[in-house]
Order: structure tokens, then C-alpha cells, then sequence
């Protein structure tokens, strides 16, 4: 009698369980909807104005203790980071349409959909347009949405990019196929069988870009790839840019990295290395090509590290880290490919290598033996997109904000600051 | 989390240790069983919801002690073949004997297991990456045979498994993030000794 009470008891949450799996899939992606500026419009929107928080930033760019913080198509923030653990915003710099960064002396370049501008940024806080090299960028691309200019018409095509996150009821099963082993063939089938269905000349100074930059500088010149080719400018004197050689280049080209006389060009099909010994006329020497997908690349001595991720533009299923033996120009080798999970920016700071995991973190690794790459830490819960080491921190962009990062101590990197985005837009 | 667990296994095994070191009455046991875990998945959107039936493989391995004449507790490692997922949770577990008459041969037992399910064992597609989760695992069971002897035990339990898994990013994707809650209803064989 006693145990049928209990039984009584006991059965009931059997019923209450509802023994039913509860797949929940959580998806956040870009969304693209068309709209179109006239030129005027957006060489009219060039003007300075008071700090503003960070919204959508892009790419960073740091040169003397100052910070460049790229807000997405809208311009620059620039940030005094004087005391790394508390950095000050100065100003914004409104600029339609900019994606890109380069500083040298106290003139920064910056483009502007079609046009590149250059401003004197001797005073940070009254930054002054001061050239303009006009419709020199045929088209582009921002968060994989792509812009083109009609100089006949003088429009520019954009596409603006919104977020989505959504979450679906999945069936539990996406990713794998256990049908092939031993006791647990006869279940699986048997649930199939029941389912309903630098050389800067002089004393220029230049600043630091990250990896996914598209602006680089070297000797007298400025180089900027877009989707197919690299646009060369003359900055012999720097407050007047002009337009140099053009080299076409194939298409997909995302990223520019300078390293030593050799530029490295990411594209979504390899790695380009050119040969700047004549700066004025970069020379392909050679092309280390990979499965089709977004590649920034970083150099340190003779090894190139290269990170190949998937998605958007990017096409491809690949999410990995390539190192790359670069001791001979003409013939790069891989070396080994370790897998990530989605790889954006990187920086190397030898022995360590920093790598941006999109929304899955920053990652920061040992590199003294390239073939047993070492994960030190992996920080969760931030996103990162791109990452400038410096001697002893580590400043990182990503859509929740800026982060700096002393790095004393790879293993545990200490958050300096934050400048997070305000108001947050998606995450 | 995985310390935590580890460290209450710990315990126990020592727990275990020193309770035989001073007291020869407490008995090692040890339940074996293989069986089904039954469920079903509700998929789509609500306007176009497709819903399977799901069974999958698990096999489990209790080892304790009999504390008292109706309590045994113990650790315990399971091996549960998700379709999308090989989990080997760890954990813990009792079994309290419902009669009062220990002696009878046929006896009705409350088993009460938790722990957390490993993705050790797991071999995932390209792209794919499995985490295991927390488990618990309340039920009864019948033990049949004399309770001085090895028995045959038939086991009715509830299993819920929790695991997340991250997906391959494609077109505009930014994150592709799944949670997964496996409810199932556990039937179980086995031998106890």
C-alpha cells in the first residue's frame, strides 16, 4: 500500500515532461535594402562635430597616442588614448561614406565612397578638409553590401544594412549523420524509419592600421585596393595627394598589408605578394591560393599568417588559420592550417597572435612553433572584428565597442578600457 | 562547472573509500543497463510545424554502495547516441528502495541520477561544434531477483539533456547558435549485482 502511494506520486511528472525535444536556433544576420546619394550631398556632408558615442564602428587606425575609430559610412572618431585605461573622445569627423584610414605626418586620408579627402589633424579637435582627389573609387563594399558610382550620373548606388536576429524551432539534428556504427545504426534507422517526414622616406611618421585595412603607406605613396585593383597616390607632399598608377589586380581583393618592401594583399581567392622595391609600380612576385572565402594577412619574418573565413561576400565554407612559409617569395608554402570558427582580423605581436572570432570572441595564441600553434586564451562574450598589437597592449574593434588590452601576460589578457557601443544596435 | 562535478565525483569516491574502510557492512553495487531514449521534436514555424518521432541508443554503468538496506548511491557514466550528438555525461545517482521489506525479490526502486554530459566523445562535421550540458535523470526501476544475488533491472525514467552547438556560418550570417533540450522518456535492461 505504502508503495503504490508513492508510485501514485511518482508518475505524474512522467506525463508532466512532455517528452519532447526543444531545439532552439538562434541566427543573427545582415539584411539589404537599396538607397541612393547624389555626390553634392555627400561632398557637402564633410564637417567636424563633437564627440558622438560609437554606433556601428569599422576598422581603427592609431598614430601618436591618438585613436581613429572608424563609424561605419559615417566617419571618424577620434579619441585621445593618452591614458590607455581611460581614452578620451576629442571629436567626430563626419565623412559619408568611409570605410578607410591613413595617417601620415598630420594628414589623415580618408575615403569617401567614390572620393579620397585629406584633412590636417594638427589640432584633433578642429580637423580641416584640405584636398579632395575626386571619383577615384568605382565602387566598393561596407558589411558585404555593395556600393558602385555612376560618375556620368554622379549618383551613388548603396545598399543599407540592417540586423536581424530570429530564432526557429530546428529538429535537433542539423550537423551530423550517425548512421554508420555499430549498436546505434539499429536506433538511428530506426528514428529515421518513424519520422513523419615600412620605408617612410625622411622623418615622415606614419600610423598603424589593422588587418583588414585597404589603406597602406609606404615611401611616397598611398595604396588602396578595392574589389579589383589597387589605386596608387603620390603623397610625396603629403597635403596633396594625387592620383598615381592604377594595377589591376582580379577580383575579391579585401585587404592590404604592408611588411618591409613587400605588400601582401588579402582576396577571397589567395594571398598576392607583391614586390615594392620600385614603389611607384608594385610587382606581382606571387599568389598563394586558397578555397574562395575573406582572408585578411598579417607578416612576421618569413612566416604569413592568413586567416580564411566564411560567409557573406566571402562565399566559401572554410574557417581557418593558414600559415604560410613566405622564405621564398615566388613559391609561398603552406605550412599548416589549424581550424577557427570564424576568423576576421589578426595581429601578430611575435611570439603572439591575436585573432578576432567575429562574434565568438578574441583569441590570442603562441606562435614560437609554427607547426603546434598554442591557444592561450580565448575570451568569450565580446565580438571582435579587428586587432592592432602594440608594444604592450592590444586594441581590438568589434560591434560592442573598443576594447584595449594589456598583454603583459598573453595568457590573461587585462581589459584596460572600453568604449562600448551606445545605444548597442543588434547584439 | 566540469570542476564542480569532478569534485563531487571526488567526494564521493572517497566518501565511498572511507565509508568501506570503516565499515565492512556497506556493499559495492552495481547497475548495467542498456536501452531506448524516447521522444519527440517539434520543428518549423508554427504555421508549417513538422513533428518526428525520435529514439536514440543509451547505455549507462551505476557503481556505488548500499548505504542502508534500501539507499545505494554512487557515480555513474552513461554513453547517450543523439542523432546529432554523442554525449557521455558523468555524474551521480541514488536508488531508494520503495518497500520496506528488503527481502522480497521483486522490489520497486526510485532512482534519482544528475550529472553532466560530456561531448568527448563526439565527432562533429566540418563547421560544427557540440558542447554537452547538464542532465538529470529521475525515474523508477524494478529489480528482479533474490537481494542477495545479481538481479535483472528494468528501468522507466525521464532524461532531460541539455547541449548547445554552434553551426557553420553561411551567406549573411553573423551568428548561428543552437541550444538543445533532449526530453525524453528512458527505458533501460540491465543486470545489478
Amino acid at each position: 500500500m505504502k508503495v503504490n502511494r508513492l508510485l501514485f506520486f511518482l508518475l505524474p511528472f512522467l506525463y508532466l515532461t512532455a517528452c519532447t525535444d526543444n531545439c532552439k536556433e538562434t541566427r543573427k544576420y545582415r539584411r539589404y535594402s537599396p538607397v541612393t546619394f547624389t555626390a553634392n550631398q555627400l561632398r557637402q556632408g564633410v564637417q567636424i562635430e563633437p564627440a558622438q558615442p560609437l554606433v556601428n564602428p569599422g576598422k581603427i587606425y592609431t598614430k601618436d597616442q591618438y585613436l581613429f575609430i572608424n563609424e561605419l559610412k559615417q566617419g571618424i572618431h577620434i579619441i585621445d588614448n593618452r591614458n590607455p585605461s581611460a581614452p578620451t573622445p576629442v571629436a567626430f569627423l563626419r565623412i559619408p561614406g568611409n570605410g578607410d584610414i591613413a595617417v601620415r605626418d598630420n594628414i589623415l586620408y580618408a575615403d569617401s565612397y567614390m572620393d579620397l579627402v585629406a584633412f590636417d589633424i594638427s589640432n584633433p579637435a578642429s580637423v580641416q578638409a584640405i584636398n579632395r582627389v575626386q571619383d577615384v573609387f568605382p565602387n566598393g563594399s561596407f558589411e558585404g553590401g555593395w556600393w558602385s558610382y555612376d560618375a556620368a550620373n554622379k549618383m551613388v548606388y548603396d545598399q543599407k544594412v540592417s540586423y536581424v536576429s530570429e530564432t526557429i524551432d530546428t529538429n535537433c539534428d542539423e550537423g551530423v549523420n550517425p548512421t554508420g556504427g555499430w549498436i546505434g545504426w539499429a536506433f538511428t534507422s530506426m528514428a529515421q524509419n518513424s519520422a513523419t517526414s615600412d620605408k617612410s622616406g625622411g622623418s615622415t611618421t606614419n600610423g598603424v592600421a589593422g588587418s583588414m585595412a585597404r589603406f597602406a603607406l609606404y615611401d611616397n605613396y598611398l595604396y588602396t585596393v578595392n574589389q579589383s585593383t589597387m589605386q596608387l597616390f603620390d603623397i610625396k607632399n603629403p597635403s596633396e595627394p594625387k592620383i598615381g598608377n592604377k594595377i589591376q589586380m582580379g577580383w575579391g581583393i579585401e585587404t592590404i598589408f604592408p611588411y618591409k618592401d613587400k605588400l601582401f594583399i588579402g582576396s577571397t581567392t589567395g594571398m598576392f605578394i607583391y614586390d615594392n622595391v620600385n614603389p611607384e609600380k608594385p610587382v606581382q612576385l606571387s599568389v598563394f591560393q586558397h578555397a574562395r572565402v575573406c582572408d585578411p594577412v598579417v607578416v612576421n619574418d618569413n612566416i604569413a599568417y592568413v586567416t580564411l573565413r566564411s560567409g557573406n561576400q566571402c562565399g566559401g565554407f572554410t574557417n581557418q588559420l593558414d600559415v604560410v612559409d613566405i622564405t621564398n617569395l615566388a613559391n609561398p608554402k603552406l605550412l599548416k592550417s589549424y581550424p577557427m570558427r570564424n576568423p576576421h582580423g589578426l595581429g601578430v605581436a611575435y611570439p603572439n597572435l591575436f585573432i578576432c572570432e567575429g562574434a565568438y570572441g578574441l583569441k590570442s595564441f603562441d606562435i614560437r612553433d609554427v607547426m603546434n600553434i598554442n591557444q592561450l586564451q580565448h575570451i568569450e562574450g565580446l565580438d571582435s572584428f579587428d586587432v592592432i598589437p602594440l608594444e604592450k597592449s592590444l586594441l581590438m574593434i568589434g560591434k560592442d565597442g573598443f576594447y584595449q588590452f594589456d598583454t603583459s601576460n598573453p595568457r590573461q589578457l587585462r581589459q584596460l578600457s572600453r568604449i562600448p557601443v551606445t545605444p548597442p544596435t543588434y547584439y | 562547472m566540469k570542476r564542480l562535478l569532478i569534485g563531487c565525483l571526488m567526494a564521493l569516491v572517497c566518501q565511498n573509500t572511507h565509508a568501506q574502510s570503516f565499515s565492512q557492512q556497506l556493499r559495492y553495487v552495481n547497475y548495467t543497463e542498456l536501452g531506448g531514449l524516447f521522444g519527440r521534436v517539434a520543428s518549423g514555424t508554427s504555421t508549417a510545424q513538422l513533428v518526428e518521432n525520435r529514439v536514440s541508443f543509451t547505455a549507462q554503468t551505476f557503481n556505488g554502495v548500499q548505504l542502508t538496506n534500501r539507499l545505494a548511491v554512487g557515480g555513474l557514466v552513461s554513453v547517450d547516441w543523439y542523432k546529432a550528438a554523442l554525449l557521455t555525461p558523468l555524474g551521480a545517482g541514488l536508488r531508494f528502495d520503495l518497500a520496506r521489506d528488503s527481502q522480497r525479490n521483486v522490489r520497486l526502486l526510485a532512482i534519482a541520477d544528475a550529472g553532466y554530459g560530456f561531448a568527448w566523445l563526439h565527432k562533429a562535421s566540418s563547421g560544427y561544434d557540440v558542447k554537452g550540458g547538464w542532465m538529470i535523470n529521475p525515474g523508477i526501476a524494478l529489480r528482479v531477483g533474490k537481494p542477495s544475488a545479481s538481479a535483472f533491472v528494468l528501468s522507466l525514467s525521464y532524461k532531460r539533456q541539455t547541449a548547445d552547438v554552434q553551426k557553420p556560418l553561411t551567406g549573411n550570417d553573423i551568428q548561428r547558435d543552437e541550444h538543445r533540450i533532449y526530453n525524453r522518456i528512458c527505458f533501460r535492461i540491465g543486470v545489478a549485482f
